[in-house]
């Protein structure tokens, strides 16, 4: 075989000495070889096979040229002779099997001590993890949905008076649509519930409607059918529906012939034109069973606000955020201008998909995931000191194996052996604690949150590397601090030393280094938790203008086919109301669209028709709400003037409403306020009640100006029932659902659930963290207290035969204890500085979720101090009574 | 008395001159004839070896053409030097040496 010319161009590449001694005279070799064995092949296959091996070998020869080459330049020309590469790493096998015997049996011989730290390591990385777990879920984790960081929801918010919503008026949707360039596509959508009928028994149904563009945005994969085409949103076109992949599998028995099929949903019959593929949700924390197209008008309606619509769009490529926030208010601006009267103060404005979902519970949960780092901290810290008082016991073992000729590296790797050793050991344990306890701790996010990923929180790759890497870093803390005491001096030192070794000064300062920085971390969280605490007491001190107890909530919902007018639907709630007010243990029963608390922020224009809204301006936005007279009787909403909704009120009667008081002494001043009108849409209405103001979204709203609108003038299909009953309103539920359906088979009642759950779930973020950081400042200030006693009881130890001199001269056994206290107190304070000073920049981080408490709270700062000393004290209580206690006879007789 | 030097070559190096004291030969016998005594090494692991040799002029190398079925090819060969002969020989006396010694040597577990 001829040399080719790829043998000659590969050894271009090295050097020219490794070229001529090495790689020239072993390709001449594999030449002479592969020509014999060509020579004596037959077949074209043999010849190419060999041929490939040839290239191989080449390759490999290459490769064992540069291996020489490279092991030459780092291995001096006087060692070459030494162990190859292989040999070295079977030498560094060998030794590391070795320090893992020599750990496992050194903790083998102290169980206590390895119990000790692992169970401290688990507790602190378990937890950590198991809060990684559930912020990776939530926060981490990518949306289901393709390139899902370009998806962006708008939002509105009223500049006049702060208050966002979520959706868009119809018209404002309309424009922002036609004039808009930030997003490549944007669509609309609102969720509904309904009932599926013509699939055996009737289903209760969580329905998307949308424009045919939010497929384009969400690119919403298809199992089978079509998506949604501009003429299935055209007004007056024939009914279609995608059905989820999961209702077809158990509603519609998996059936291929689904696409000619109709169903009815409500009253409207329905054809199935698209199946989504298998786990298709939208929102991401919603089951989205049915998604039916909405019909928008052309161009955008007079009355801008005459209905609204949730946008999203995606975000076009090379568009940042920013980018399209400064159109969004470029167009705003336009909208104010062109129609003052509907849009003055509105500003439209993005968020990515995620912060949309996630909300508030953002920056709560990254402060939880930082509090428990703190606890991280103060268990590494805590099993440093550990290792640090161990290290100084086998000081002399040290000691004896650098005398023999170990080098410090030696001992070094030894000592990290162990200590990665202890951390992989909690690491694993932790894990465990994680799988068990991150599902508890997702279980405890308020499901009004709507976090997505929270129900498949769990352990997966990257929780896991999490873990690993958390238990790496410890591993890393653990070997630095029990280096500490492996100065060269103290090594040397200590073998001619008494068998009574003492700390160097930097282990010493290494020590109360460590115990000052877990009582510093111990007081951010306790002033975290405190301030917390404070907030849920305020929170649930709080009087939200309505007594929530004993009230149930029903959502209730009459088939629209049988309810289609207005006339129906009021004699069916004429006798469900009298029917559920003869039971026994109901008081009352009432009936409204939004329930309070809830975070509902629907609003609707105030207009005097005495005092027309000049031009240019837009008149101030109220609280809307649509209610029976029961609703106030129910939640014990105080009547201050006039007359609640009853009978009188019917759709053939004049237009009324009731106003909270805050309308009344806002814009009703020194006039009784009963008997004005105020101008709604095209009606003249007039106000027939005032009653008192409630905090409508949230507890932490204040007292809001609402504004009632007769239920019983235009009563819904869909309706929450409010009944206040006289025992547990949940026992009455039963007696409830068979009233309802004597009257009404067909009707469901869902989402059941008390008001006082409502009430607590208003506060169930600021629960969450007042639970969680509250448990983390227990752990800590424990933990915290362990340090300090291990400390104190090591002084007390080394400085016996001078507390027995002091003793011996005539010191009193207090001021013994005085002395070992005033050492406990100096740590403690230096530990409480550090940890003030941290615990008022963290405060500040937990501003959304503090109610009333500044986070400079003197009450938390004084507190969580107390709390500190006190723990401190009692730490150093027994080493000091120890100190006390000293022989100085004995004492000084055994040195 | 003198004491004696250690062998200058190591137990390879000593092998290969052995083998070339009977005549020239290719690299590639040499490198088979190492790998019958369990020194396998890769191609220019062997290399480096005679490289060596070579530089402490023990032996002494040349590319020579051959023909392989109607190919000529060329191949690396050796040939060992007088020093290098000299050399093995001092080696071969001190394991003379050493084996006469170590045959009067009782062992205890023999």
């Amino acid at each position: 075989m001829r040399e080719g010319r790829w043998p000659a161009r590969l050894g271009r590449w090295l050097p020219e000495a490794a070229r001529r001694d090495l790689y020239q005279p072993a390709v001449a070799d594999l030449e002479v070889e592969c020509t014999r064995r060509l020579t004596e092949a037959g077949s074209r296959s043999s010849r190419a096979l060999l041929a490939a091996r040839r290239g191989l070998i080449l390759a490999w020869i290459f490769f064992e040229c540069v291996r020489i080459v490279v092991l030459q330049h780092l291995v001096p020309a006087a060692q070459t002779a030494r162990p190859t590469r292989r040999g070295r790493r079977r030498d560094m096998m060998d030794i590391l099997r070795h320090d893992l015997r020599h750990a496992l049996r050194l903790f083998g011989r102290e169980p206590a001590f390895a119990a000790a730290a692992v169970l401290v390591l688990t507790l602190g990385i378990g937890a950590t993890t198991a809060l990684f777990a559930v912020v990776e879920a939530a926060l981490l984790r990518p949306l289901p949905y393709r390139s899902a960081d370009a998806l962006v929801r708008v939002k509105h918010r009223d500049v006049r008076t702060g208050l966002a919503k979520p959706d868009i008026a119809l018209g404002d949707f309309i424009d922002l649509a036609a004039r808009q360039h930030a997003f490549e596509v944007f669509g609309g959508y609102y969720g509904f519930q309904s009932t599926l009928l013509g699939a055996g028994d009737p289903v209760r149904v969580q329905g998307l409607t949308a424009t045919p563009e939010l497929f384009e945005v969400l690119d919403l994969p298809l199992s089978m059918g079509r998506g949604f085409g501009p003429e299935d949103a055209r007004e007056g076109a024939a009914p279609v529906a995608i059905v989820s992949h999961e209702l077809w599998r158990t509603v519609l028995g998996s059936d291929a012939n689904v696409l000619s099929r109709s169903v009815r949903l409500g009253a409207t019959r329905t054809l199935i034109v698209g199946v989504a593929s298998p786990g298709f949700r939208f929102p991401p924390d919603q089951r989205t069973d049915v998604i039916v197209p909405i019909a928008l008008p052309v161009a955008a309606p007079g009355q801008r606000k005459s209905g609204w619509i949730y946008g999203l769009g995606r975000l076009r490529e090379g568009v940042a955020l920013e980018q399209a926030q400064a159109e969004l208010a470029t167009l705003s601006r336009q909208f104010e201008q062109a129609f003052p009267q509907q849009n003055q103060g509105s500003l439209y404005y993005v968020e990515s998909l995620r912060d949309a979902l996630v909300g508030d519970s953002k920056r709560p949960l990254l402060f939880l995931l930082a509090a428990v780092g703190f606890v991280l901290l103060i268990a590494c810290a805590n099993v440093g000191n550990l290792l640090l008082a161990r290290s100084l016991a086998r000081q002399q073992e040290f000691s004896i194996r650098l005398a023999l000729g170990a080098g410090r590296g030696r001992v070094i790797a030894q000592i990290v052996t162990e200590s990665t050793v202890l951390a992989l050991a909690g690491g694993l344990a932790a894990v465990a604690v994680a799988w068990w306890v991150a599902p508890m701790v997702a279980s405890l996010v308020p499901q009004t949150t709507a976090i997505p990923g929270l129900d498949r929180v769990g352990i997966n790759p990257l929780v896991l590397l999490f873990a690993l890497a958390v238990s790496l870093v410890a591993a890393l803390v653990f070997s630095g601090v029990s280096c500490a005491s492996l100065t060269r001096d103290g090594a040397r030192g200590s073998l001619a030393a008494s068998r009574r070794t003492t700390m160097t000064a930097s282990a010493r300062r290494a020590s109360s280094g460590l115990v000052e920085v877990e009582i510093a971390l111990a007081v951010i969280l306790l002033i975290g938790a405190v301030l917390t605490l404070r907030s849920f007491a305020n929170l649930l001190a709080v009087d939200p203008g309505f007594t929530a107890r004993g009230v149930l909530l029903v959502q209730l919902e009459l088939p629209a086919a049988r309810y289609a007018d207005a006339p129906a639907r009021r004699a069916f709630y004429d006798r469900a109301f009298a029917g559920l007010e003869a039971l026994p243990a109901v008081e009352t029963v009432g009936a409204g669209v939004v329930t309070p608390l809830a975070g509902n922020n629907w609003t609707v224009p105030l207009r005097r028709p005495e005092y027309p809204v000049p031009a240019g301006e837009r008149p101030p936005e109220v609280g809307w709400q649509a209610a029976s007279g029961g609703y106030f009787r129910a939640l014990n909403i105080p009547l201050r003037a006039g007359r609640l909704f009853d009978a009188r009120d019917t759709a053939e009667s004049a237009p009324v409403v009731i106003i909270s008081e805050s309308i009344a002494t806002q814009y009703f001043a020194g006039e009784d306020a009963v008997g004005q009108r105020v101008i709604v849409g095209d009606d003249v209405t007039e106000i027939v009640g005032v009653v008192g103001d409630i905090r409508r979204a949230a507890l932490t709203d204040t007292p809001r100006a609402d504004m009632y609108f007769p239920f019983e003038r235009q009563p819904r299909n869909s309706i929450g029932l409010f009944i206040r009953t006289a025992g547990d309103p949940l026992a009455t539920l039963p007696a409830i659902r068979t009233t309802v359906h004597q009257i009404e088979p067909d009707a469901v009642l869902y989402d059941t659930r008390t008001m006082a759950e409502v009430t607590a779930e208003s506060a169930a973020v600021t629960e969450l963290s007042m639970r969680l950081l509250g448990g983390f400042a227990i752990v800590a200030l424990a933990l915290a207290a362990v340090g300090v006693y291990s400390v104190m009881a090591y002084t007390v130890g080394r400085r016996s035969r001078e507390l027995a001199t002091r003793l011996a001269l005539g010191a009193s056994r207090s001021d013994i204890i005085r002395l070992v206290m005033r050492q406990a107190v100096l740590i403690a304070a230096v530990g409480l500085t550090i940890g003030m000073v941290g615990g008022l920049l963290a405060a500040r981080a937990l501003s959304t979720v503090l109610y009333d408490v500044p986070p400079w709270d003197p009450v938390a700062l004084a507190v969580a101090g107390a709390a500190l000393a006190a723990t401190t004290v009692a730490a150093s209580c027994l080493p000091a009574r120890r100190a006390s206690r000293v022989d100085p006879v004995r004492t000084l007789a055994a040195e | 008395m003198q004491p004696r030097a250690l062998p200058a070559l190591t137990h390879l190096q000593y092998l290969v001159l052995g083998v070339l004291r009977t005549g020239p030969q290719p690299g590639r016998v040499l490198r088979q004839a190492l790998a019958s005594y369990g020194a396998r090494r890769s191609g220019p692991a062997f290399y480096q070896l005679m490289a060596r040799l070579e530089r402490a002029s023990l032996v002494e190398g040349w590319y020579e053409q051959i023909t392989v079925g109607d190919q000529n090819v060329t191949e690396r060969r050796y040939r060992v030097t007088p020093e290098g002969s000299r050399a093995w020989a001092r080696v071969r006396s001190f394991y003379d040496e050493v084996s006469r010694l170590s045959s009067r040597v009782r062992w205890s577990d023999a």
